[in-house]
């Protein structure tokens, strides 16, 4: 099978940053991506999502490593200073490399 | 006072509240959907909303401006006067101290419900549509809050033109809103078509929503310990001195003994869900768990217990 590699940019935010991340994602010129709620624990402590208001999102992208490269660069500029979030990067390997 | 506190406390709302506080507490595995917490919320909101419009449109609007404007200004002037308390007296950082201001002048919908349901049972009329009071008096404090904030501490610049709109054209107030609109166009005639799904059963709806509250309020008790001595006793004497003074100024714009209670309920009543989202969105660097353990651990379990009944003792009192 002829897997090329592509890079998996992940974001978990409280859900108040989502407006943001997904503005941020088509600056960067992203071709899409795929998101969820989530709940779980941080070094701030808990993150209890019991209402929808305060609930936290997870972003998945897949993306060229340039871009990949760009977003993260001004996700920690310009939304960790504003919102509670983590972001990380890792490789993958996908089939239609057009896509992204 | 002392009758009415104990049938208040004994009332299915506050006892829902209570198990969902206990089930909590022993960390029970009881868990409402999220869909379920959003239905409710919209049940809620939308029924009280359409009874208040076909309360509207038949009070006319003529009697609802001056309490309107009242709540307006009410709501402007508690972050004024909690912000240098906490600020100063609590000695917080100004961030904080404007976050937390800002979610005391606004206001929690949840509470002011309990307090019709209160006035309800114990058979206290009531202008229904004082619930055009709740939707003016949600967005003014954020304002203010925000400006506070602002004005103290420099972080990043902020759209301001978002916080606006959150404030003002937030989930449920667009909800609130949108169901009194059409309340008030359709009169009394659609209340008698929807009456039976909205008025009758929603008694027993604010019982299963306050269940989930109990258990929202209690998942946070253990944040009580972070937020401090000062923070506990403002979550408590900031609702019941807002409650006082919005009783004596909806006494002072006309209305009646309920009415006067409602309007107090909603000055003492802090914001959980408006307030936040704004807040977060125009003054980051406020840590969230504080106005948030403050409006939901403390002062909304003390109003829904004492604030509710107090609030109506001091309404009966000032009542010409």
């Amino acid at each position: 099978m002829n897997l090329h590699p592509m890079k998996l940019v992940t974001i978990v935010c409280e859900a108040y940053a989502a407006d943001a991340v997904l503005r941020l994602l088509a600056e960067v010129g992203t071709a899409g991506h795929t998101s969820f709620p989530v709940e779980g624990s941080g070094a701030r402590g808990r993150r209890l999502a019991d209402i929808p208001e305060y609930a936290n999102t997870q972003f998945e992208v897949i993306t060229r490593p340039e871009v990949a490269a760009l977003l993260l660069e001004r996700l920690g500029a310009e939304l960790f200073p504003r919102y509670a979030m983590v972001a990380y990067e890792s490789d993958v390997r996908v089939l239609r490399p057009g896509k992204f | 006072m002392s009758d009415a506190l104990v049938a208040n406390l004994l009332s299915p709302a506050v006892l829902f509240f209570a198990l969902g506080l206990v089930a909590a507490l022993v960390r029970s595995e009881l868990k409402f959907p999220e869909a379920l917490y959003s239905a409710l919320t919209i049940y809620l909101l939308v029924a009280i909303g359409f009874k208040g419009g076909v309360a509207l449109a038949e009070a006319g609007l003529g009697r609802v401006w001056l309490p309107a404007l009242a709540a307006i200004g009410l709501g402007a002037f508690i972050p004024l006067w909690t912000y240098p308390v906490l600020r100063w007296g609590g000695r917080m950082a100004a961030v904080d101290a404007a976050a937390i201001a800002a979610h005391y002048g606004s206001v929690s919908a949840v509470t002011f419900l309990a307090a019709t349901n209160y006035l309800a049972a114990i058979g206290r009329p009531y202008e229904s549509h004082a619930v055009a009071l709740l939707a003016v008096m949600e967005s003014p404090a954020i304002l203010v809050g925000v400006v506070l904030g602002k004005r103290a501490g420099g972080g990043p610049p902020v759209p301001l033109g978002l916080v606006v709109r959150e404030a003002l054209f937030g989930r449920s107030i667009f909800l609130l809103l949108g169901a009194l609109v059409v309340g008030a166009l359709c009169g009394p005639d659609g209340m008698e078509k929807v009456g039976p799904f909205f008025v009758t059963p929603f008694q027993g709806v604010l019982a299963l929503f306050l269940l989930e509250m109990g258990l929202v309020a209690g998942r946070r008790l253990e944040d009580l310990r972070r937020v401090g001595p000062f923070l506990l006793a403002f979550g408590i004497v900031a609702p019941a001195l807002n409650g006082a003074l919005g009783v004596a100024v909806g006494t002072a714009a006309g209305l009646s003994a309920g009415g006067a209670m409602l309007l107090g309920v909603l000055a003492a009543s802090a914001s959980y869900i408006a307030a936040p989202a704004a807040v977060r969105l125009a003054l980051p660097e406020a840590n969230p768990t504080l106005s948030l353990t403050a409006a939901l651990a403390i002062t909304f379990p003390f109003n829904l217990t004492v604030g509710i009944p107090l609030c109506d003792a001091f309404a009966r009192l000032l009542q010409p």
